[in-house]
């Protein structure tokens, strides 16, 4: 069983699908839900992620069908109708998405059967089932992924041997996700191939519709965008690889090494690929060869937050920074049951800096500090005390309290991001990675 | 007014036949409410709002030295994200040690909504209990919860016998009501039921002797109560408290900000002053009901003409209408001097408001003094206690009201129309309104001065450095594409209003 959660970091699956289909080109999202699903998400998504801002028509424009206690008694499926007739006299949309809260799921509306008769209309309306106790943000994400994979891309026999999607980076859950998803396409074009990312610049919904001559789906996540990889296979015949979202060298050249293996590249023009961006990589990063040295940069470390950045943000820290990233809590919501966890667990292993980071799966903001007691000796007393310092706080908004507490400096990078400002800026990759160093390295230096 | 008796207060659309959806003049609106017959409209298209459980949380999120326990799938009260960062600092204003803000989500998922969420209400209220040991508990409830049929009062009033942290079950589900401003009544009600003195308490104080006694008494007959709002600042505070205590009267700000352990004083005051009529008449009459305090409920004291009559209101009890009245002239001769520069920038210049019916109607009033004209205005809800305001409004006739909660594409379709030279508006239409290219004014804000004669000095101030350089919006504006087809332009903004039911 579930239990509640200390200041979550994510919403529930109807946020995941809002934040998902306003990330794709045209999109419009019809809420069928009680009215205020709507504002709290809006609400959420603007000040969680950076300041993202309400979008095309996100926020309060997105049209909803606010049920109120008649419709919960009577049903409000004709009230869905009516909404959804008139969104398209209004809203100006390439793909209107229906998508439904917990109460009207709970009173048993039949939500498909509504949007079907829209079926003619010369833009698709979809729709899916993403009531909030289905899950988080995540589960929203996954399930909208689904329905697109199955009912808005087309089936074709012909594949593109030059062709591969790209997905598993979660648009809002991922403040930078954009910018990060920019970074990994222009990687894997270096590569050789046109690649649809579906969120990212210059994508177009016709790049999603004709995303089944893929030949491979690249998905960034252990777990993010798995089960849609699964129906798109399924459904498509494309295979799907599963890769770890890369920050920083080691974990890039392991990112382009598994796609180029998978896709049959030679070995000898990766290598040299790799080979050219670490250099670059190097031109910048050997600045810091007398400011690191100088004043001692080497750090300890805490990491909060989801899986993708969790793995990604460590494994930099100890392979790239030479830091000490002794704490490592991950916020998703996981059961013990399906496997994830021992997956999730060994992305903190062999490491090339022999560096071992504690692990443990936790969802609540106030345990943070309980973990970091329990691996880190308090001082009794002594005159002598080995502390835990100089350290530094890589979460979210929620660990600046953390941080005062422990008197160590803080910068936000995982959900909510509330106290940045978030643009097309990106951490993954060769050049995230010294984005995020000039970012965490720029609080270091922040009173010089 | 006694509802106090009830688990939960009744909606709005029952207690005030409030209204959230309107199109027509001033005029019309206020003829239309005083017949009693806006309850009832509704929309036929229509966008997303916030419901209860989120204004609540706008209050519930101010308190001090509390926890709350959002009972609810786990995206309920997600949007506390975008005060959790800021609450803190705004809490430490008036307790240097105040904990920044703490919620737990129950978390019900799929067998909970079959099986029932008691069990982790239980386990999430505990948890708060012994993780934070806060003075109270707050538990918003949200629909789910309610639809399944958890007993959250019953859980809770078993739990209470276990914890030392005062329970407050508040009952704010969204799916309830249109009337987002219902939330006003389910915290107050929640406060009334749960932190107010008990009747059987003992009497705590111990007083010495006579003089003592006689000394208290004299406090207390000195002593206002102001129901401070969300939206307001310290600098908000700060200014009404300044007027307030130079004409001799002690000052207590409730119920925003506070620990909960104030509202056991609440009591100890002669007068309760609200500052926005529809946040706070459930609260001021049952106070009334209850202690017999009687209330001040009529001005937001927003702009000069409102401010002396807020001021007048609460001078006439405690009658020192005279001495009022000389500090009210000699404030506002002042203040008029002052705004002279701004008002000859200002002068001539026309403005769309929106947010919340007193802060627009009471702004409204601001622009006016400043020469700027007002061409319609948006109020989040509409109900009676806004007729006086609209009676007041000169040529209300002409001046277009829209009650919408949100509903930016009927904005819209106002603005391409009015094409004012100034918005003033609320958060969330802020960006809406900026791409049609307009300088926006945002109606609230927690870190400035906007009520009193010191707010009035400060809104013009602003006003007038906003308009020097409007070319952040018009920019925007050049390049982004609100996203209504061009034929919505040209329609009735006010078509998908259905007052069908009004004609029958």
């Amino acid at each position: 069983m579930s239990k509640f959660v200390d200041r979550p970091r994510y919403l529930c699956a109807l946020s995941g699908a809002i934040g998902t289909i306003n990330a794709l080109p045209g999109g419009v999202p019809i809420l069928h839900a009680a009215a205020g699903c709507g504002g709290n998400i809006g609400n959420a998504l603007n000040a969680g992620a950076g300041y993202l801002g309400s979008g095309y028509c996100s926020g309060q424009s997105l049209p909803s069908s606010n049920v109120y206690e008649n419709e919960i008694v009577f049903g409000g499926e004709l009230r869905l109708q009516e909404q959804v007739e008139n969104t398209l006299k209004v809203i100006d949309g390439e793909l209107y998405f229906v998508v439904t809260g917990c109460m009207v799921e709970m009173i048993g509306d039949d939500t498909n059967s509504v949007v079907k008769k829209f079926k003619n209309h010369d833009k698709p309306v979809l729709s899916a089932e993403t009531g909030g106790f289905k899950g988080n943000s995540y589960k929203g994400y996954d399930i909208i992924l689904e329905t697109l994979f199955r009912e808005f891309v087309k089936k074709t026999d012909e594949k593109n041997s030059k062709v591969v999607n790209l997905w598993g980076i979660v648009p809002v859950q991922d403040v930078f996700w954009k910018g990060n998803i920019k970074i990994l396409k222009t990687l894997i074009e270096k590569l050789g191939y046109k690649v649809n990312t579906f969120f990212g610049d210059g994508e177009t919904l016709d790049n999603l519709r004709d995303s089944g001559e893929a030949i491979l789906n690249i998905v960034v996540s252990d777990i993010y965008g798995i089960e849609p990889a699964k129906v798109f296979e399924e459904e498509h015949n494309v295979p799907y690889i599963s890769v770890q979202f890369p920050i920083g060298t080691y974990a890039t050249e392991d990112f382009i090494n598994a796609i180029a293996d998978r896709l049959g590249i030679d070995k000898k023009f990766t290598d040299k690929l790799i080979y050219d961006e670490k250099k670059q990589f190097y031109s910048y990063f050997e600045r810091l060869a007398d400011i690191y040295n100088d004043i001692d940069l080497q750090r300890y470390a805490v990491i909060v937050g989801e899986v993708n950045y969790a793995q990604a943000l460590t494994k930099f820290l100890a392979d790239d920074l030479g830091w000490l990233p002794e704490l490592v809590v991950i916020t998703d919501l996981l059961n013990d049951t399906d496997g994830y966890k021992d997956i999730i667990k060994s992305r903190f292993t062999n490491y090339i800096s022999e560096f071992t980071p504690n692990v443990v799966f936790d969802t609540d903001t106030s345990s943070v500090k309980k973990h970091l007691n329990k691996i880190w000796k308090q001082n009794d007393g002594s005159k002598y005390y080995d502390g835990f310092n100089p350290a530094f706080i890589l979460g979210s908004a929620f660990e600046r309290d953390l941080a005062d507490d422990l008197g160590v400096p803080h910068l936000s990078v995982t959900y909510p991001i509330s106290n940045r400002i978030v643009l097309d800026r990106a951490y993954a990759g060769f050049n995230g990675a010294l984005s995020l160093t000039e970012d965490i390295l720029s609080v270091l230096v922040n009173g010089r | 007014m006694d509802y106090i008796r009830e688990k939960a207060p009744p909606v709005r659309e029952d207690r005030l036949k409030a209204c959230n959806a309107f199109g027509g003049s001033c005029c019309e609106l206020g003829n239309q409410s005083k017949k009693g017959c806006l309850n009832g409209i509704k929309r036929t298209f229509a966008q997303t709002q916030g419901c209860q459980l989120n204004l609540s949380l706008a209050i519930l999120n101010t308190l001090r030295d509390v926890v709350i326990v959002v009972h609810a799938p786990i995206g309920c009260g997600g949007s506390s994200v975008a005060v959790a960062g800021i609450s803190k600092g705004f809490k430490r204003l008036r307790d240097p040690y105040a904990k920044g803000l703490i919620w737990l989500n129950t978390n019900l998922d799929e067998a909970d909504v079959i099986n029932g969420g008691e069990e982790k209400l239980r386990e999430a209220v505990l948890f708060a209990e012994n993780e934070f040991r806060p003075s109270a508990i707050v538990v918003a409830n949200s629909c789910a919860p309610a639809i399944i049929g958890d007993d959250v009062d019953g859980v809770l009033s078993q739990l209470q016998s276990q914890i030392t942290a005062k329970i407050v079950p508040v009952h704010c589900e969204g799916f309830k009501t249109k009337i987002m401003a219902s939330a006003y009544d389910a915290v107050y009600h929640g406060i009334l039921r749960n932190l107010l003195r008990k009747d059987d308490d003992e009497e705590n104080k111990i007083i010495e002797d006579d003089l003592e006694l006689i000394k208290e008494q004299y406090r207390v007959s000195r002593t206002v109560n102001i129901l401070n709002v969300s939206s307001m600042s310290i600098f908000d505070e700060k200014e009404l408290r300044k007027t307030l205590e130079g004409l001799g009267l002690k000052v207590n700000f409730l119920p925003c900000y506070s620990h909960p352990d104030d509202f056991e004083r609440v009591e100890e005051a002669a007068l309760n002053v609200s500052i926005c009529a529809t946040h706070d008449d459930y609260f001021v009459e049952h106070l009334k009901e209850k202690y017999g305090i009687p209330f001040v409920l009529r001005s937001i004291p927003i702009g000069i003409k409102n401010t002396n009559k807020w001021i007048l209101d609460v001078a006439k009890f405690f009658r020192i209408d005279e001495e009022a009245q000389r500090y009210i002239d000699s404030e506002t001769r002042e203040l008029e001097k002052a705004i002279e520069p701004f008002k000859k920038v200002l002068e001539g210049k026309t403005a769309f408001l929106a947010g919340g019916e007193m802060r627009v109607l009471g702004t409204a009033d601001v622009l006016h003094s400043l020469g700027i004209k007002v061409l319609g205005m948006k109020g989040y809800h509409y109900d009676k206690f806004g007729d006086d305001l609209l009676d007041e409004l000169p040529e209300n006739e002409k001046v277009i009201f829209n009650v919408a909660t949100g509903q930016p594409f009927e904005q819209a379709n106002l603005l391409e129309s009015l094409k004012p030279d100034i918005y003033v508006g609320h958060i969330g239409g802020n960006g809406w309104a900026a791409k049609h290219g307009v300088p926006v004014f945002p109606i609230f804000g927690q870190a400035v001065n906007y009520m009193g004669y010191g707010g009035v000095y400060e809104i013009a101030r602003r006003l007038a450095r906003l308009i020097r350089n409007p070319i952040f919006n018009k920019n925007l504006s050049n390049y982004t594409k609100l996203p209504y087809f061009d034929k919505w332009y040209k329609e009735d903004p006010f078509k998908y209003i259905d007052d069908s039911f009004l004609k029958n």
